[in-house]
């Protein structure tokens, strides 16, 4: 009578073994990590860091924004991690859905509040963007694989060049 | 007509003193143990009470004549026994209840209210018992709470079948109640888990499913009934020493201090009484490293109770109790470039450098009278009221808040029982509550309700039915009045004598909107927006079906109980990112936007293969959630993992024990503001082991949580506890 029981717990046990060895729960994630799903690689900084700076961040954009509009509402991620900018170079990484993006870009922060609209210009500064290898006057397209990441996707932040939303689209707030 | 007043003066009218007996005696196991905190009671009446530490009752103004007594304690077959007493005399019936580890709920004080003896309820209800809460070696209550089937604790936040979700604290779809007086914050209507130590807690009753029709707002989930120990006759002393360290991170790179994090306290209780009065009084406090960067926890409490016999028929209590948590506040665990990161994207033991410093200082305190008078065996009635304040302080990087709210409620209650098949419960509530706050504003919240519930029992099978509704009026700020009507339908059916039953039942439950939803008004540090104000929320409504069936024992040593169930709720109330008209940008604010469905199967397999030695449990708890919200499409609740997985196993051994706790949840599918936080999350797995041991008035407590050191969090960017070693010593006289 008692061999039946036994058997339902060592079957408990073992249910819970295997449900607990299956996931390991949360891991190390190096910024460009092997299971990463987006973009990594190095920024290299240069210039002197105005006293103003909230952070620094990397969006990326589908297609380049035609618009201030664009610029605010078709921003991945919406609200973006910040990357160390005290050092000379730093790794970054973007958790990006698989797909070409026409601008991969590096935004200095002022202090302040941002509030998703395009009102944020007037906090934000592109410091740098990701060149086309084979022409750096102009962005560089990086796609995302399926499954994968795009790695080794280095560009510079210039923080003696900041510079407006509007060098790139049209914006009416400033 | 003539025949409801003449049953109204027939529960009334007093009964002849000479006509009445007095009923004493002990409850006691088959081992001879005194039993603490068993039920006794006349069947069919409003006569009953409780044991005390030396499993002692006393019920005066019993009928003279024979009447059948019951007796019921968590973990025994309940009993029954024909007593004869004579008027004006003292009887003695003791009970010697039999230990049954697979009994479901023996002794029920949540779902109707009023105390059932073996009865099966007919909606699920699930209890924690003070050898549990004892065995668990636990700090708060939640964290024994949080091994009953289909609860599951999101960052403190309760939920009871996927009641609630999480939202950060705002509000809470579960009402909390001390001693049958409800304990929601009067200002965002969440619950402090620490509000009553922990080793004044005899016993946990939970209500599954909408439990408005006799409790009102927030009851739209479930409630949880926490019931305190009562003062015992005697002089009493009882001293609680805890002492245990957290585990590292398990990896180098995630690695924040030099040293271990140690937790540790002591409280202890004094308590004197006799068959007339009584008292006790607790302190206590408690200190905690804390597992993570930023984590360290102050905790001061100190409760008293007091009864007084005032006559045989009447009982007077007053309690209360005050504790100071002063803690660090983490904020969420850093990403890449807000801490040391050192070339990781997150760091989940870490927190955001900029937030540093940031900790807060929450006060709370309640006081609560009752008295219950027993007019005579067909008729009572009871009366209470209560004061609960809430008192925080959050200082943070850039700023600082400060929140103090009270929650004044009263409630007018009487019970009758016309003849010994029919119950009748009817009661009127009232609640003020206000808050002073420079992030929630000054406002306040009126609350008035009426209710009634009849139950009626059915043959002589055992078959009842119980029918019941609430009305309640609520007002902000001296406005104009709203009306929520709550009725409940349910019944049960025994299935032959062996123990099985069959239930049903149907109900709607409500939750107003707590005065922080609708006023609240900052800045939200991690997503950088606005969170603005909605003084228009309307309350959130949910009607709630279960059919659900316990078997009898089978196979001599297992028993299980299943119920489905299936919430349709409208009005549901969540975060929004909107467009500000008046303003510039972008804000968060909180809306009735969505319906739900909540719909899942909840059950457990009990099984006691040695009986009286090995007790195991497992139980599982399926949710099948749906969202529907204008303008998006239909998507899985947010927060609410589909699969639930429970198993412990108790084996006890002479004055020693071990046991075993295992809980899994699956990834919940979808978060709120997914895109706007690190969305990172995996399924819960965690194991927790203990042992026990006692000689004479010591025992002795080892518990290790989370055992196998599982990394997970249950909301983003918050890491949930790591494994956590604890020794507990209690010395008891």
């Amino acid at each position: 009578m008692l061999q039946t029981p036994f058997r339902l717990a060592g079957l408990a046990v073992i249910v819970a073994g295997v449900v607990t060895a299956c996931n390991q729960g949360l891991q190390p994630e190096p910024i460009c990590a092997p299971d990463l799903v987006g973009v990594c690689g190095t920024i290299h900084f240069r210039g002197t860091i105005p006293d103003s700076t909230d952070n620094v961040f990397v969006a990326a954009y589908a297609t380049f924004p035609q618009t201030c509009n664009d610029l605010i509402a078709n921003r991945q991620p919406v609200i973006p991690g910040s990357v160390p900018y005290t050092d000379s170079a730093a790794a970054y990484s973007v958790v990006l859905p698989p797909r070409a993006y026409e601008w991969l870009v590096a935004v200095w922060k002022k202090v302040g509040t941002l509030t998703l609209t395009p009102a944020d210009t007037a906090l934000l500064r592109v410091a740098g963007y990701y060149r086309n290898p084979a022409d750096t006057t102009q962005a560089g397209v990086v796609t995302v694989p399926r499954g994968g990441a795009a790695g080794s996707i280095d560009f510079v932040a210039d923080f003696d060049h900041l510079r407006l939303a509007t060098d790139f689209v049209a914006c009416t707030a400033r | 007509m003539y025949r409801a007043l003449a049953v109204v003066l027939l529960v009334l009218a007093p009964v002849d003193v000479g006509a009445q007996g007095i009923l004493r005696g002990t409850v006691r196991s088959t081992q001879g143990a005194p039993i603490h905190g068993a039920m006794v009671g006349v069947a069919g009446s409003a006569l009953y009470t409780q044991t005390d530490i030396s499993g002692r009752y006393r019920l005066a103004a019993v009928p003279a004549g024979e009447v059948r007594v019951r007796a019921a304690a968590i973990g025994y077959s309940p009993q029954a026994t024909v007593v004869s007493l004579t008027g004006g005399d003292s009887t003695t019936a003791d009970f010697t209840l039999e230990a049954s580890p697979l009994e479901l709920t023996p002794l029920d004080v949540v779902s109707t209210k009023l105390p059932r003896f073996g009865d099966h309820p007919v909606t699920s209800v699930a209890q924690v018992s003070e050898q549990e809460i004892d065995r668990r070696a636990v700090n708060t209550i939640d964290e024994a709470v949080d091994k009953v089937p289909a609860v599951q604790f999101l960052n403190g936040q309760i939920n009871i079948r996927g009641s609630t979700g999480y939202v950060q604290g705002l509000n809470s779809r579960v009402l909390l109640l001390v001693d049958g007086v409800p304990m929601n914050q009067g200002d965002r209507g969440g619950i402090n888990w620490d509000l009553v130590p922990v080793d004044q807690i005899e016993r946990v009753d939970i209500l599954k499913g909408a439990g408005s029709s006799l409790y009102g707002s927030s009851a739209l989930g479930g409630v949880v009934n926490l019931t305190t120990r009562d003062v015992p006759s005697g002089v009493h002393e009882r001293v609680r020493f805890t002492g245990g360290i957290y585990a590292n991170p398990p990896h180098p790179v995630w690695e924040f201090r030099d040293q271990s994090g140690f937790q540790g306290g002591g409280d202890g209780t004094w308590s004197y009484g006799n068959e007339t009065v009584g008292a006790s009084i607790s302190g206590g406090a408690r200190h905690s490293d804390g597992y993570r960067e930023e984590d360290t926890q102050q905790h001061w409490q100190v409760a008293a109770k007091t009864r007084w016999q005032a006559s045989p028929r009447t009982r007077l209590d007053l309690s209360g109790a005050w504790a100071d948590d002063k803690y660090d506040v983490p904020l969420s665990w850093c990403t890449q470039g807000q801490c040391l990161d050192l070339g990781q994207s997150y760091q989940p033991f870490k927190t955001d450098t900029g937030g540093r410093a940031s900790w807060t200082d929450s006060r709370k305190a309640y006081i609560a009278a009752h008295a219950r008078t027993v007019v005579s065996d067909r008729f009572a009635w009871q009366a209470r009221g209560s004061w609960y304040r809430t008192d925080f302080f959050d200082q943070r990087r850039d700023t600082s808040e400060f929140g103090i709210s009270n929650r004044f409620g009263g409630e007018l209650r009487a019970e009758a029982h016309p003849d010994s098949s029919r119950t009748v419960l009817v009661g009127t509530e009232a609640t003020f509550s206000d808050v002073t706050s420079d992030v929630f504003g000054n406002h306040s919240q009126t609350e008035f309700s009426a209710y009634g519930q009849s139950e009626q029992s059915i043959g002589r099978g055992g078959a009842r039915i119980n029918a019941g509704a609430r009305i309640d009026f609520l007002a902000v700020d001296g406005g104009s009045l709203s009306a929520v009507v709550s009725p409940r339908l349910g019944g049960s059916v025994p299935l032959g004598r062996a123990g099985g039953a069959l239930r049903a039942s149907v109900g709607r439950g409500f939750r107003a909107p707590s005065l922080a939803e609708r006023y609240v008004s900052l800045v939200a540090a991690e997503f950088g927006l606005r969170v603005v104000p909605n003084p228009n929320l309307q309350p959130e409504t949910a009607w709630s079906f279960e059919v659900g069936g316990t078997t009898a024992p089978f196979l001599h040593f297992m028993r299980a109980d299943a119920a489905f169930f299936w919430t349709e709720a409208r009005q549901l109330i969540e975060p929004q990112l909107i467009t500000v008209s008046t303003g510039s940008g972008a804000a968060i604010q909180l809306q009735n936007v969505s319906e739900a469905r909540i719909a899942g199967v909840d059950a457990t397999l009990l099984a006691a293969p040695v009986s009286d030695r090995l007790k195991t449990s497992l139980s599982y708890t399926y949710l099948a959630t749906e969202r529907r919200a204008p303008g998006s499409s239909n998507a899985p609740l947010a927060y609410r993992p589909a699969h639930q997985l429970k198993l412990a196993a108790d084996y006890a051994l002479g004055a020693a024990g071990v046991g075993a706790d295992f809980r899994f949840a699956s990834r919940p599918e979808r978060i709120e503001l997914e895109g706007y936080v690190d969305p990172r999350r995996v399924p819960m797995k965690v194991l927790d082991l203990r042992a026990q041991w006692a000689h004479g008035p010591l025992e002795l407590r080892l518990l290790v949580a989370n055992a196998l050191n599982y990394i997970y969090n249950l909301v983003p960017q918050t890491l949930a506890p790591v494994r956590t070693t604890t020794i507990t010593a209690v010395w008891s006289h």
